[in-house]
């Protein structure tokens, strides 16, 4: 896990975005273990109670399990329910932002499709 | 709202007032300190967080009101108020002249009076913070203001005591120090989650350290929530004055703070989760999050910013 936290965003979505970063990044696999509320109150200097918000998230959408008296897991089939919920954000809330900036700069479909394209073919994008 | 809730919270007050000649200082307030919670008590000089941090623990005289810790009222009751550690700043004056006190002469008092003293980790956390052993013969007048802020801190923390109370702990420390209190804060939290209450100036760094935030204002508490519940739902509005103007009255929301740029507007505004949603999808208006700072200014500032 890597990433500091910043002050614009509430620190328990913070703490949840971090974890599902680990998981999409392949830091914690299927069964492993990520970190506990403690670990994580110390090492950001939160509350305990703020990194157990953001750590209840991710048991409330499935993606960790608890195994008492050891900690948290993450659940069988994490990973693909990340990807596909990370998918529908990525559209709903990123692809609209850039169109309405396209919109204000008078761009064209046409023409922020092209742009697209030619920025995946020089980052080498399949 | 003059019941008194002994079921859950530790301590309670209830419809406590307080005047100082004239001034109303306090207007007949109420508040319920659940268990095992850091509290962020904030406000603007002068709104009354002392004064109220010194009737909570039985410090000061109030006009009218109780105030209670498990059921038992805390005035003169030495049974309570030894659960209770109010760790008040240190000056270098006291009413009687120059503080003669020395360090180990506070260390000896709070050894006596908190029965769950923890004498080993006071040394430990006067070790942390740089205070030498030699310092500890020096009269506070003699200290730096930093220097007695971190003797406030440890006999806090040392206490043991279930409601610990700390005003203004880090005044006097400089970035480093209070990072490290911070941390020691949360160390001692974790392995007792007894209850802390916090008063400070320094608002975002402390924010992430507080579960729960009560904003005082003018002696009255206008919030009293989980820290994240209360921020999230803050935002800045901006966009063309007429658009932003029409957005938020078809979303039934109400400007806290207006500043206005030629044709452009920004607002600072409380919503809900649907009326930001609302907001967010009009045409040309952006939704900004907030910080606690921004929240405490847009609520208690009162427009003095902008003047």
């Amino acid at each position: 896990m890597n990433g500091i936290l910043n002050d614009q965003t509430l620190i328990y979505e913070q703490i949840a975005q971090l974890i599902e970063d680990g998981i999409l990044n392949g830091e914690y696999g299927e069964d492993g273990q990520v970190p506990s509320t403690n670990e994580l109150a110390h090492v950001f200097g939160i509350n305990p109670a703020t990194a157990a918000k953001g750590i209840n998230r991710l048991v409330e959408e499935g993606l960790l399990y608890k195994k008492r008296g050891i900690g948290m897991f993450v659940a069988d089939g994490a990973e693909k329910a990340l990807r596909k919920k990370r998918r529908e954000a990525f559209v709903s809330e990123e692809i609209k932002k850039i169109l309405r900036e396209a919109k204000k700069l008078g761009l064209t479909k046409e023409e922020l499709l092209t742009l697209l394209a030619k920025q995946a073919d020089e980052e080498g994008m399949q | 709202m003059n019941t008194i809730d002994t079921k859950n919270a530790v301590l309670c007050a209830a419809g406590v007032s307080k005047s100082y000649g004239k001034q109303e200082v306090l207007k007949k307030l109420d508040l319920n300190i659940q268990p095992g919670c850091i509290y962020g008590l904030i406000g603007r000089n002068g709104a009354g967080k002392t004064t109220l941090l010194g009737i909570l623990t039985g410090q000061n005289t109030k006009d009218s009101g109780e105030v209670r810790y498990g059921g038992e009222t805390v005035w003169e009751n030495r049974n309570a108020l030894q659960h209770i550690c109010f760790s008040r700043e240190l000056t270098p004056n006291t009413a009687s002249g120059q503080n003669a006190l020395r360090v180990k002469d506070y260390l000896r008092a709070a050894e006596i009076f908190y029965p769950k003293w923890d004498k080993a980790y006071a040394e430990q956390l006067l070790e942390k913070f740089g205070l030498p052993k030699a310092d500890r013969k020096k009269a506070i007048a003699k200290l730096s203001k930093g220097q007695m802020s971190m003797v406030t801190i440890t006999i806090a923390l040392a206490s043991g005591a279930p409601v610990t109370i700390l005003d203004e702990p880090v005044a006097g420390l400089d970035v480093v120090a209070r990072e490290l209190f911070y941390r020691l804060l949360l160390d001692d939290y974790t392995k007792t989650n007894r209850t802390f209450i916090i008063s400070t100036h320094i608002i975002e760094e402390a924010a992430k350290v507080f579960e729960r935030v009560v904003i005082l204002d003018e002696g009255r508490i206008v919030k009293d929530e989980p820290t994240e519940e209360l921020v999230g739902r803050f935002a800045y509005l901006s966009g063309a004055n007429e658009a932003l103007d029409a957005a938020m009255a078809a979303a039934g929301v109400t400007a806290l703070e207006t500043q206005l740029l030629g044709r452009h507007k920004m607002v600072a505004v409380e919503l809900s989760g649907a009326q930001r949603a609302q907001l967010a999808a009009a045409d040309g208006i952006s939704v900004e999050p907030m910080n606690l700072q921004n929240v405490f200014v847009a609520l208690c500032g009162h427009g003095d910013a902008q003047r």
